[in-house]
């Protein structure tokens, strides 16, 4: 039997340890630069089991997005940083997105060619029909060229020639050039002669009834679709995927058959930051619909990589029409708004409601004077645009930056408008559109970037006063020691600009200041074989 | 030193290393993989999701509306004043290759209104712009709605009559181009009208006798020949923002009994939509007459006049509020959108019927004015509800189509019940 002290020794014994245990899981243990970092690509991905095949309601996105919080995000807590960036503040090379056109400049050819630009359907021999698409919004075929290669062929809608191909080519390799994973699309002329239809290829009705294709299955759809003044077709070709169709992804949560995908959507960087690209381009048909998952085999490993698709609904087409004038501005539902207009009788007019559209068909409503940067709006809230921080907007809007006026020139004419006036509207759009990203996003923070370090002086560049939007201000540096293990810092007396003191400290920080107090940005230095490098950044504002 | 001691000694000196068990970035993120590696499970939508895929997939609401080989339920379509009213219809479009359109359909309300029609129609096509249209229509209508005639009937007069007729009726077009279509039409009528079946009201004949209310007594059958021209140059014809319709509707219509009530009658008809703002505001107009000619003594019978009141002229009163020989109406709206999927209206109407041509002016005209609500998908508009105020009273319309949707003009049958 034990005594009486026995117990009572045993029970604070219990208590003891129970109170300290904790003490083992605290955070803020962690280093906050471990040997590896900066980590510019992610980890190989593990191989990916079982995927799922699987699709999405756009209804369900809708309403879910609209009225629901699909994310289960606290409306009052803090919408957290990014968690897909390594310590420098950017995305890491992964399924979803690579570094590009920013950081290793693309040549004109490069930009033009996009993500594949040499394998459009071959122009000899018959292009093979395996299946038809006669409803919906978008007719079109399934097509297998003589070189075994296959092809979603799409068309413009009567009206408006060249309004959805020219953007489905065109924005994909802006796209491309951004980072992302699109597929390789093409414009093409489709002399019907040239297609015949594989034995045994099926068309659904338009009431989803599922027979075999005939000839006139095809008159039919190019009864649907313009000719130009010889008679031709013009159509887009988009160059299937390789790998196994898995469905699209989703802005909020993980895919949860995906070992590789750990992070949440909406707060995947290169998710936020999209957001960036799609006001730019007027892309507010970016949702979970126009997306595409697909298990591909590289170097040996089978993982899930995402695209983005079907950019037909941008720059201004609603795919079949012109885009709402509200594009971009509100969303399809929004309680605000409307509630103003229930009660005003439309006597408050919005702002875009005054935009001015030029009478393009090829392009539809596209226009640079009333684009608001910072408040564009999809067609329905998406958790991961909603959760953008200035820092993620700031890493896309230095991405579209880079593109020079010549850039978007030559990715412009991959759209091959007929209409030379049309292009240069457009282009005119994108030019301007470009720089008001650049001044919003980069008003939202202190714009620094491509950090180094030369002949002993922090090196950097101050992007908004690199294209002439500000002047660039004075900078304020306060240095100080950093201790990695305990993330505790102490000042360095005596060290002050942008020349690194001698110190033989492992890390070094400096927290940099120029303009606005609130806005500044901590850079981090290592000493490693004697040098030191910089390792990490964190902007503030 | 005691074991506890110990204890806590050691725990705390394990803390640091067990707080840094990863060596890497890299490992970090090869841990959180192999976490969530260890819980995969298939990445299925929810049963709510799967479901609103399939309705969408599997074109359930097409193959509703489009029903079981061509059969299908259809809600509505009769006069107003019936109630509500259902029944099957046929349809098919494949008929010839889809060259020929065959529609057939039957309906019947609460309030034992009645319709069945039968159309037959090879529409123009890219390449061949004539068209052709048979129409066979039979109503059995047991309580329309009758003040009496010409603009001073009174409201208190309300009766209601019996309406049938069967029209069967044949068009030949052409379809011009950028909107114009030309056709030539004609048919045979046979009408029986007498005392209202609808105890709440008194019958027509009780409250106006054969004297006052012409084709009251006698309802010969009528031959009809006409034409018309249509110019449709709105930007959509289910939800017009902009442009111009006109319409120009010519008949001549042959009492096949003793010519008592033999006349034509003339249909013009012009809406213009002025958009601004981006088409999210429109002023839309409409200003329709219905005109009607006889001779040597002859009348137009009081079923087939024309009509004002109700939910697509004078929306502040009755349906069938007013009849004579001639009429006009005039109708304002200024729309606004409210968000994408509605818009609403305020408007204002004016109108009057006369029994002279030469009343036809702008004095005394009866005024409705109101507020709409317009729901709209894809660009369609589905639903509308308007409410009406006039020195009547106040009126709400729900209604399955849109303001000034243009009416069948290859009918003989009366306006009044289309």
């Amino acid at each position: 039997m034990c005594s009486e002290n026995a117990v009572k020794k045993a029970i604070h014994t219990f208590v003891l340890l129970a109170a300290l245990l904790p003490l083992a899981a605290l955070p803020g243990g962690e280093p906050r630069f471990y040997p590896d970092d900066p980590l510019l690509v992610e980890p190989p991905p593990r191989d990916a089991g079982k995927i799922l095949g699987r699709k999405f309601s756009d209804y369900f996105d809708f309403l879910y997005s609209s009225f629901g919080n699909p994310a289960g995000a606290d409306p009052k807590a803090p919408v957290p940083r990014a968690q897909t960036v390594n310590t420098l503040d950017e995305a890491m090379d992964s399924a979803w997105w690579q570094r590009r056109h920013y950081y290793r400049p693309m040549s004109i050819e490069e930009l033009v060619r996009g993500p594949g630009g040499d394998r459009p359907p071959s122009a000899a021999g018959k292009w093979t029909v395996t299946a038809s698409k006669n409803e919906g919004v978008t007719p079109g075929f399934t097509i297998i060229d003589a070189t075994g290669e296959k092809y979603a062929l799409k068309f413009d809608p009567i009206g408006h020639p060249e309004m959805a191909s020219a953007p489905d080519v065109l924005v994909g390799r802006f796209f491309h050039a951004l980072g992302y994973n699109v597929p390789d699309n093409y414009i093409v002329e489709l002399d019907p002669d040239r297609l015949e239809i594989r034995k045994g290829a099926k068309v659904k009705d338009e009431l989803g009834k599922e027979r075999e294709m005939n000839s006139r299955d095809i008159t039919e759809i190019l009864m649907k679709v313009p000719q130009d003044a010889q008679g031709r077709y013009r159509a887009l070709a988009s160059r299937y995927i390789k790998g196994e169709w898995a469905g699209p992804f989703r802005y909020w949560g993980t895919r949860r058959d995906d070992p590789n995908d750990i992070v949440p959507h909406e707060h995947r960087r290169d998710l936020r930051g999209y957001s960036v690209a799609c006001a730019w381009l007027g892309h507010d048909d970016s949702r979970s619909v126009n997306t595409i998952d697909f298990v591909v085999e590289e170097n040996g490993r089978r993982f899930v990589k995402h695209y983005l698709i079907d950019f037909g609904s941008t720059l201004g087409s609603g795919t079949q029409k012109a885009n709402s004038p509200r594009s971009g501005f509100e969303y399809l539902w929004e309680f605000k708004p409307a509630v103003i207009q229930f009660f005003t009788f439309g006597l408050a007019v919005p702002k875009w409601a005054k935009a001015h559209y030029p009478d393009f068909p090829s392009i539809g409503r596209f226009e640079h004077e009333k684009f608001d940067a910072l408040g564009w709006k999809a067609e329905y809230p998406n958790p991961a645009f909603s959760n953008r921080l200035p820092d993620d907007g700031f890493w896309m809007a230095k991405q579209v930056m880079a593109f020079t006026d010549d850039q978007i020139r030559a990715i412009v004419k991959t759209g091959q408008y007929s209409d030379p006036e049309a292009e240069a509207w457009l282009i005119e759009c994108l030019i301007k559109r470009r720089d008001k990203i650049g001044r919003a996003f980069f008003a939202g923070v202190l714009p620094l970037d491509r950090f180094s370090i030369i002949d002993g002086r922090l090196a950097f560049e101050h992007l908004s006063a690199k294209h002439g939007f500000t002047a660039e201000p004075q900078y304020q540096v306060e240095w100080a020691v950093f201790d990695n293990t305990a993330n505790t810092e102490t000042p360095l007396a005596g060290a002050a600009g942008l020349q690194v003191p001698n110190s033989r400290a492992e890390f070094l920080k400096a927290r940099i200041r120029g303009g606005e107090a609130k806005k500044f940005v901590d850079v981090y230095l290592r000493l490693r074989g004697g040098r030191r490098e910089v390792v990490g950044i964190e902007r503030h504002w | 030193m005691s074991p506890l001691i110990f204890l806590v000694l050691l725990l705390l000196c394990l803390s640091g290393p067990l707080r840094s068990q990863v060596p890497t970035r890299a490992a970090g993120i090869e841990a959180e993989r192999e976490k969530k590696a260890a819980v995969l499970e298939p990445d299925e939508p929810t049963k709510a999701e799967q479901v609103l895929t399939r309705i969408k997939d599997d074109k359930i609401v097409e193959r509703i509306q489009a029903g079981y080989n061509g059969i299908r339920g259809k809600l509505g379509g009769l006069a107003t004043g019936g109630g509500f009213a259902l029944g099957p219809e046929y349809a098919r479009e494949d008929l010839a290759g889809g060259k020929l359109h065959l529609r057939t359909a039957a309906a019947i309300s609460f309030r034992n209104f009645q319709r069945y029609d039968l159309e037959l129609k090879a529409p123009e096509t890219r390449t061949r712009p004539v068209f052709f249209q048979g129409y066979a229509v039979r109503h059995f209508y047991p309580s329309l709605q009758y003040y009496g005639q010409g603009p001073e009937s009174e409201k208190d007069g309300r009766s209601n009559f019996l309406y049938e007729d069967l029209a069967i009726d044949g068009t030949v077009g052409v379809a011009a181009g950028k909107g114009l279509r030309l056709a030539a039409s004609g048919g045979y009528l046979k009408v029986h009208a007498g005392r209202g079946r609808d105890q709440r009201f008194a019958s027509i004949d009780e409250n106006f006798g054969g004297g006052v209310t012409p084709g009251l007594d006698a309802q010969p059958d009528f031959a009809r020949l006409g034409g018309y021209v249509e110019l449709d140059r709105t930007d959509n014809r289910f939800g017009p923002r902009g442009g111009t319709y006109l319409l120009a509707n010519f008949n001549h219509l042959m009492d096949r009994g003793r010519g008592q009530y033999s006349f034509e009658r003339l249909d013009l008809e012009g809406q213009q939509y002025i958009p601004f703002f981006n088409q999210r505001r429109v002023i839309a107009l409409r200003g329709r007459t219905n005109l009607t000619y006889t001779r040597d003594g002859r009348q137009v019978p009081f079923y087939l006049q024309p009509v004002l009141g109700g939910s697509d002229d004078l929306r502040g009163f009755r349906p069938f509020r007013f009849y004579g020989d001639q009429s006009m109406v005039m109708n304002a709206e200024y729309r606004w959108e409210v968000f994408s999927g509605l818009d609403m209206a305020l408007f204002f109407d004016a109108g009057k019927v006369a029994r002279r041509r030469a009343d036809l002016d702008f004095s005394n005209l009866e005024t409705a004015a109101g507020i709409g609500w317009r729901w709209n998908a894809r660009n369609s508009v589905f639903l509308r509800m308007d409410v009406g105020f006039s020195h009547e009273g106040f009126q709400v319309w729900l209604k399955f189509n849109n303001i000034f949707a243009p009416k069948l003009i290859h009918s003989s049958s009366s306006q009044s019940v289309q």
